[in-house]
């Protein structure tokens, strides 16, 4: 009798068990009011951009005049014309992270003066182009100039940032700097700098900023 | 030479919990994607009260966002002057994502031609970060629109010099004053007495 009962009992076990988390929710007096919370997510209605470098520093400096004792060491800047690399281009390294967190927007980028540590003569930007042009041989920065190119996986840009901003042409693929909300771009900085300067510093400063811009 | 154990799972714990810090440290600003646009026309010589715009800290160190305007994304118009923009504020401290509202006034020449004007407001963030001597900044721009309909700007139906206002509340304070001592009945009599050699005239009495 009690062997013949288990057929019985091992369902209504089973259906105890499952319906443990099931709460018959009392019916509503009518009249009564009833809500329910719905999220809603929109679009941004901010342009904005937000920038993280990894581990990254001025190196791989190169050229510069070993008989005038000014060549470029790897950490430092030689003179004329030596050049310094925030990333490398052909290691495929890209320290710095650019990415729209706004609205979808142009991406522009610029660069500055650079500024030595005692604040005397700085060196102005220049370009292998335009109004601000490199004076030195072969459209390089003469004296007290200096160029700033920036590269991503889409290249390296040859005719140098400008203090105005442009179109950061590194950021999207075909030269486009357009970027949709989230869109991301690693890039590295490189620097040549001037034929010779006027300022005796050994430490130089320059900033290289990017802004997201509307479509107009 | 080898750590105790001790002295390594402290060290270890720090810099794991110092390691984000450092690796997700970013700088960042925004500003709002509607255009900063003039109610109605501007005249020469007018004053206007722009809509302020709205900056916020989208990085993760605090900084200083200022405002400048300048001429960034193609549109159609005049640029507008630089000059022409005051920000009715200084520079606004924000801690990570932290927001402001940023006035604006736009302050029209009577010189000023005719026309659709426009040009950038863009917000720049004072936090740099180093890459190896090289600071990396961030701005985001906004439109700034408006335009100039010929005609000197109306002074409204009343207009008066500034020195004006003061004036007539030191007038009506003094009028208070008076009313204040004539209700109370107190009289002030000022006489003239005879001149004496050596001293001037005495100044009376009050009864």
């Amino acid at each position: 009798m009690v062997r013949r009962a288990w057929w019985a009992v091992v369902p209504l076990l089973v259906a105890g068990v499952t319906g443990c988390g099931a709460v018959i929710a009392p019916p509503l007096a009518s009249g009564q009011a009833a809500s329910i919370n719905l999220s809603l997510t929109t679009v941004p209605t901010i342009r904005s951009v937000t920038i993280s470098p990894g581990q990254a520093s001025f190196s791989d400096c190169s050229k510069g005049d070993a008989v005038d004792n000014t060549k470029s060491t790897r950490r430092a800047l030689g003179f004329p014309n030596g050049v310094c690399f925030v990333g490398s281009v052909t290691k495929q390294v890209f320290p710095i992270t650019i990415t729209n967190t706004g609205i979808a927007s142009y991406i522009y980028v610029s660069g500055s003066g650079a500024n030595p540590a005692d604040l005397g003569t700085g060196w102005s930007l220049c370009t292998t182009r335009g109004l601000a042009r490199c004076t030195g041989a072969r459209h390089r920065p003469g004296a007290d100039q200096y160029q700033v190119d920036n590269f991503s996986a889409f290249g390296t840009l040859t005719t140098g940032l400008t203090d105005a901003p442009r179109c950061d042409q590194r950021f999207g693929p075909g030269g486009s700097c357009w970027a949709v909300e989230g869109m991301w771009q690693k890039e590295g900085i490189k620097l040549i700098g001037p034929t010779t300067s006027s300022d005796t510093s050994t430490k130089w400063t320059v900033t290289i900023t990017w802004t997201p811009v509307p479509q107009g | 030479m080898r750590l105790p154990l001790w002295l390594s799972l402290p060290i270890s714990a720090l810099v794991l919990t110092a390691w984000p810090a450092t690796s997700y440290a970013s700088i960042g600003v925004g500003v709002q994607a509607g255009p900063v646009r003039l109610t109605g026309a501007a005249h020469p010589g007018g004053q206007y009260a722009l809509p302020s715009v709205y900056v916020v800290n989208t990085g993760t160190q605090p900084e200083s966002i200022t405002i400048r305007i300048e001429r960034i994304s193609p549109g159609a118009g005049r640029t507008v002057p630089a000059a022409w923009i005051s920000v009715t504020s200084g520079p606004v401290r924000l801690s990570h994502a932290q927001s402001a509202r940023i006035g604006l006034r736009l302050v029209v020449p009577r010189a000023a031609t005719p026309g659709r004007y426009f040009s950038d407001v863009v917000a720049k963030g004072s936090a740099a970060l180093a890459a190896g001597g090289a600071n990396l900044g961030v701005a985001a721009a906004t439109d700034l629109e408006f335009t100039v309909a010929p005609g000197v700007a109306s002074a409204g139906w009343f207009s008066a010099p500034g020195w004006l206002l003061p004036y007539v509340a030191v007038v009506i304070v003094l009028g208070a004053v008076v009313a204040a001592i004539r209700r109370t009945g107190l009289r002030i009599r000022i006489e003239r007495g005879p001149a004496r050699a050596g001293t001037g005239g005495r100044t009376g009495h009050g009864s």
